[in-house]
């Protein structure tokens, strides 16, 4: 059978291109840096790179961290695309007052061999004012429970997203209650805790 | 004229950090559709993080999975020791990566076992559980606990490798290499298991890539991902790990239920020769970077960032995220990704075209548990009916289709 052909991939079709045929574009962690930057300019607001060693002979994995612009951000994930289908781990996120932080967690060139592996973190500062997010949805559909958690737990919606339903809370939700966000919205805020108590 | 009925398995589920349900539309016996919803029983574990120190949210992570306990936990005390810029002593890098491979042993043996259960092969199901309590002896020697080995430190391990444990390793090593070929040639050998399993619940390569898919549900499928090669990390960096796809051994992939079952089939034999790599490695030296647990807390409070684990555990890859603030002793922010979070996504792709038999062994495919079967409705909307199957009767169903298959192959 053809292996790439499927239900699936018709019902969610990804305008990414998933490397199965085509060789990726490889490049060193800090080329990444430099080919990012190059490519989005002043959206990408803060960089980091870090190396770590272990084992006897000190072997090497990298972690490129970076701050972008929300308007930027399916820009960024197209850059990365450019170099290998961004692998999605997980978003997390927190409360931090008046901005809520979605930080996602991709990675590239998992399937290159020994040591290949690049970690990317891209962080994203989501105004409460204006909850919303861009839906990686049609570029990448194993960003659905993570997108609906997000909304569900801090209350960002993710325009492009075509299901917004519970994934993690139970049927019958108060959605007004926002379990993860530190302020009037979040647990403390709305008094479930002491309720509970 | 033909009907679609809804069909939900679960939602109860021992196994997972989520506990799902996975509603099914078929048609006869066939499965046209398939929606899974998680999440009946969230315990909120991250939030409780939050009035907790680093140390003590060790006990939440090791309690987020029963078969992988010991994952959880190294995957978050990385995180943390990624956010503190804590350096790990090298022997307490090889004691965990020793740890995980004992216990990428014992769930890989249980679910052989239980795949071989779900269908009907009894003898395969008691020998494998026979062969997994091997195992779990070693890591009772080791840790003094058969699951939740609270070895787990942040900056390293709390149990050393004593001369003891090497040689109880080294047997079991030894005995695993004489005794589980037994099992592997039964259920290889055996062409009812291979007719049963093959085509069964496919997940094509293309989708499993798509799908953010991991572990073995992901090598599966042909795609050679394992982080143990690509992002290596502990006694990893000195001692290579080659992905195990079905391509290298059988030269062609299927992405079904059987290539799933070979892929951790051959990866409990991997894991042996990692097991003997690492304890023929084994530096000297301390086992954990805070001797004393006080002035650990104490650099760990005064520590501030973002940090990220990401480890190979039995299932696929664990990424655990935590965020410290400087000055405060709690964790502030933690996230936790289980593999089945990412695999379960493509459980509705693997139903589809399927039939009601085989939705035991899909489910499980991916690794969770099957006591998720616990509890089914069914629904006939139309008529207005409702009755119960339970988990005995979709276990009947799924072990009448392998007798009925033995049969026609003139196997009884």
């Amino acid at each position: 059978m053809d292996m790439l052909a499927s239900a699936q991939s018709k019902k969610n079709p990804t305008s990414m291109e998933i490397y199965a045929d085509k060789k990726v574009n490889y490049k060193t962690p800090q080329e990444v840096l430099e080919f990012l930057q190059s490519r989005l300019g002043d959206a990408v607001t803060e960089t980091e790179l870090r190396e770590y060693k272990e084992g006897v002979c000190q072997y090497s994995r990298w972690h490129l961290l970076l701050t972008v612009k929300r308007e930027s951000f399916l820009s960024l994930v197209d850059a990365l695309g450019e170099l290998d289908f961004p692998h999605f781990h997980v978003t997390s996120g927190s409360d931090d007052g008046d901005t809520v932080r979605q930080i996602y967690h991709f990675s590239l060139f998992r399937r290159e061999g020994r040591g290949r592996e690049l970690t990317v973190t891209v962080t994203v500062r989501v105004p409460k004012t204006d909850l919303v997010m861009p839906s990686l949805h049609g570029r990448n559909p194993g960003v659905g429970f993570s997108e609906r958690e997000m909304n569900e737990m801090l209350g960002v919606a993710h325009d492009g997203q075509p299901n917004t339903d519970l994934v993690f809370l139970p049927d019958g939700w108060d959605r007004t209650i926002l379990p993860w966000r530190r302020d009037e919205t979040g647990p403390e805020g709305k008094g479930v805790i002491n309720e509970l108590d | 004229m033909t009907k679609t009925y809804k069909l939900p398995i679960g939602p109860a589920h021992v196994g997972l950090k989520e506990p799902v349900t996975a509603w099914l539309d078929i048609e006869g016996e066939r499965i046209v559709d398939a929606t899974v919803r998680p999440g009946a029983i969230h315990r909120g574990i991250e939030f409780m993080s939050r009035e907790r120190n680093p140390a003590q949210v060790i006990f939440l992570a090791e309690r987020i999975c029963g078969i992988c306990s010991f994952s959880h936990s190294i995957a978050y005390a990385k995180a943390v020791e990624d956010a503190a810029k804590v350096q790990v002593p090298v022997r307490g890098q090889y004691i965990r990566s020793l740890v995980l491979e004992l216990e990428r042993v014992h769930s890989h043996i249980l679910w052989l076992s239980v795949a071989c259960y779900s269908i009907g092969f009894d003898s395969a199901f008691h020998l494998g559980m026979a062969l997994r309590e091997k195992v779990m002896d070693v890591l009772e020697a080791l840790t003094g606990n058969r699951v939740n080995y609270a070895v787990t430190a942040i900056g390293g391990v709390r149990w050393d490798v004593t001369p003891k444990v090497e040689r109880v390793v080294r047997d079991m090593v030894a005995y695993y290499r004489s005794e589980f070929h037994e099992y592997y040639d039964a259920v290889i050998n055996d062409p009812v298991v291979k007719a049963r399993l093959r085509d069964v619940g496919v997940l094509p390569t293309g989708d499993a890539v798509r799908l953010d898919a991991l572990g073995p549900t992901s090598r599966g499928s042909g795609v050679r991902a394992d982080v143990r090669e690509s992002s290596p990390y502990d006694a990893y960096c000195d001692i290579s790990v080659k992905a195990i796809v079905p391509q290298d051994y059988f030269g062609e992939v299927h992405g079904d239920v059987l290539d799933r079952f070979l892929v951790r089939l051959l990866e409990v034999y991997q894991s042996l020769d990692l097991l003997e790599s690492i304890l023929d490695g084994l530096p000297e030296g301390p086992i954990t970077a805070f001797p004393k647990p006080v002035a650990g807390l104490a650099k760990l409070k005064a520590a501030g960032g973002l940090g990220y684990g990401c480890i190979e555990a039995p299932r696929g890859d664990v990424t655990h995220v935590v965020e410290l603030e400087a000055g405060d002793e709690n964790v502030f922010m933690w996230k936790v990704r289980a593999p089945t979070y990412a695999n379960a996504q493509a459980w509705p792709l693997m139903f589809i075209g399927n039939e009601i038999a085989d939705a035991a062994l899909i489910i499980n495919s991916i690794d969770p548990c099957i006591s998720c079967m616990e509890r089914m409705v069914l629904t006939d909307r139309a008529a207005n009916r409702q009755g119960v199957v339970t988990k005995d009767e979709l276990l009947k169903m799924s072990r009448e289709k392998t007798a009925d298959l033995r049969r026609k192959m003139g196997k009884c």
